[in-house]
């Protein structure tokens, strides 16, 4: 079973692949994704590598809401919870 | 009174070369990059033979972000653009009246293809970036927006004269008042072992003669070939009236004097020499040149055993037989969707510098009568014809005349 910290660092991870500009950013929970310099498809980008990544196959729709980092990972593990 | 249309930047990428210099230089040189093509997704039954890009450096001021996500036919394209733009100070025009017309459709088959094999046991996680990826008007959206391009962007395919193609229509982009200026680009045809193997079974790429001898495998206009060999090449020229570029005091490369586009109305590879003859006599007309008047032609000569004899016939037909005449695709291969537009560049790089290339492998023509250049020649081009046809009988040709 994952933690919460072993998701952030999984979504701190994807999101420098996609933004290679933040490879020495230091993410907190309070890290919205938008203000960091992810548009709106990167972030769907970066939510699909997480997913990947916890082999976590549920509909786009269902992972819409979280405002920041922390949020993200709390409804991941939420979902990984109920699968 | 109609414009007088002018080329005031250019941009070029092919196996022997980045930026106009490089190439300029190995194409006066008769350098070739042909081998056994090693990018991944391009090996099939077969080894094809090719003339690959071995790599793209990366342009000052472009976020590696948006270089990364991108293509490689868009990186290509960026690349090119980016020389372009800069050499003809695009800038400085208003980006409302700026336009780009990309010449090539389905030209990132390779890349497809890899995508679907790496997510084919895992489709619920693929790229969602795919959904923009697979069309190739994405290299539209890349490059609008890493230019700030506000006035058009779209793709022609018009198969391997799709890089002339975007000319023409560039050119009537600005002729109709869409834009001032407007940006031709050639696409790197980007093909998958799929494509190759196509395009051998149909016969028109080369065979495996040449195996064991990569360097002799591309030759148009002789004998001994058996068909084209592909390479990879992409490459940016920018149109405008004259009236715009002397507010910025840019020296044009060349003027367009005038085109020509005919249809054979035949959905085959296979050439028409009255199709041909039709799209040379429309164009030299429409510039209101004589036949006499052209003395250099930059061919479509792929390496096509049929292709090549009709082209010649054509020429023949039209009284060009006693124009300089050289195959830029003997060094450089043939790029299909980019051809056209690169092949204009290796012209208009020719008239500058005011010398002619040599062309490779051009042993025993298939017409002795024409004046081939064999050898690295001086030479100053004055009228230059410069001729692209495509499978399903699309047939163009483009007269350029120096700006000295």
């Amino acid at each position: 079973m994952r933690n919460k910290t072993q998701i952030l660092e999984l979504i701190a991870h994807s999101t420098r692949e996609i933004v290679p500009d933040l490879e020495s950013h230091v993410f907190v929970e309070a890290d919205r994704l938008a203000d960091l310099g992810a548009n709106s498809v990167d972030r769907v980008e970066i939510v699909m590598l997480v997913q990947e990544a916890l082999s976590l196959s549920v509909p786009r729709v269902e992972l819409f809401g979280p405002k920041n980092v922390g949020e993200l990972a709390d409804l991941f593990l939420k979902k990984l919870d109920v699968a | 009174m109609s414009p007088e249309l002018v080329v005031t930047g250019m941009g070029v990428i092919s196996a022997i070369g980045q930026g106009k210099d490089d190439c300029a230089s190995a194409l006066l040189q008769g350098k070739h990059a042909f081998d056994v093509m090693r990018r991944p997704g391009r090996q099939g039954v077969s080894a094809f033979i090719g003339a690959e890009i071995p790599q793209i450096a990366f342009p000052d001021k472009m976020r590696s972000q948006t270089f990364r996500a991108a293509s490689l036919s868009t990186q290509a394209a960026m690349v090119v653009l980016k020389e372009a733009w800069d050499e003809a100070r695009l800038s400085d025009v208003n980006p409302d009246r700026v336009g780009l017309i990309v010449g090539g459709s389905n030209f990132q088959q390779r890349e497809l293809t890899q995508l679907h094999e790496s997510f084919r046991e895992r489709p619920q996680f693929l790229k969602p970036t795919y959904a923009l990826s697979f069309m190739d008007s994405d290299l539209c959206g890349f490059c609008s927006a890493e230019f700030g391009i506000r006035g058009l962007a779209y793709t022609v395919g018009g198969a391997s004269a799709s890089g002339q193609l975007a000319i023409i229509q560039a050119a009537q982009a600005v002729m109709g008042g869409q834009v001032d200026v407007c940006i031709a680009l050639g696409a790197l045809m980007d093909v998958s072992h799929w494509e190759c193997q196509g395009f051998r079974a149909l016969g028109a790429m080369g065979s495996d003669r040449y195996a064991n001898e990569p360097a002799l495998a591309s030759r148009p206009f002789d004998r001994d070939s058996d068909g084209f060999i592909f390479g990879e090449s992409c490459g940016a020229l920018i149109i405008e009236d004259r009236k715009t570029s002397e507010r910025r005091e840019i020296q044009p490369y060349a003027v367009l004097r005038g085109w020509g586009l005919a249809m054979d109305g035949n959905r085959n590879p296979d050439p028409s020499l009255a199709g041909e003859v039709r799209v040379i006599q429309s164009a030299l007309q429409s510039a209101a040149w004589s036949a006499s008047q052209v003395d250099y032609v930059n061919p479509h000569g792929t390496g096509s055993v049929l292709g090549d004899a009709v082209e010649l016939r054509a020429l023949r037909e039209c009284d060009l037989t006693h124009v300089h005449i050289n195959a830029t695709k003997s060094l450089i291969g043939h790029g299909l969707s980019a051809a056209g537009t690169v092949e204009v560049i290796a012209t208009l790089l020719q008239m500058r510098l005011e010398r002619l290339h040599p062309t490779r492998n051009l042993v025993n023509p298939v017409d002795a009568d024409f004046h081939w250049i064999r050898e690295p020649t001086i030479h100053r081009i004055e009228h230059a014809l410069t001729l692209s046809f495509g499978f399903g009988g699309i047939n163009t040709a483009v007269c350029w005349q120096s700006d000295r």
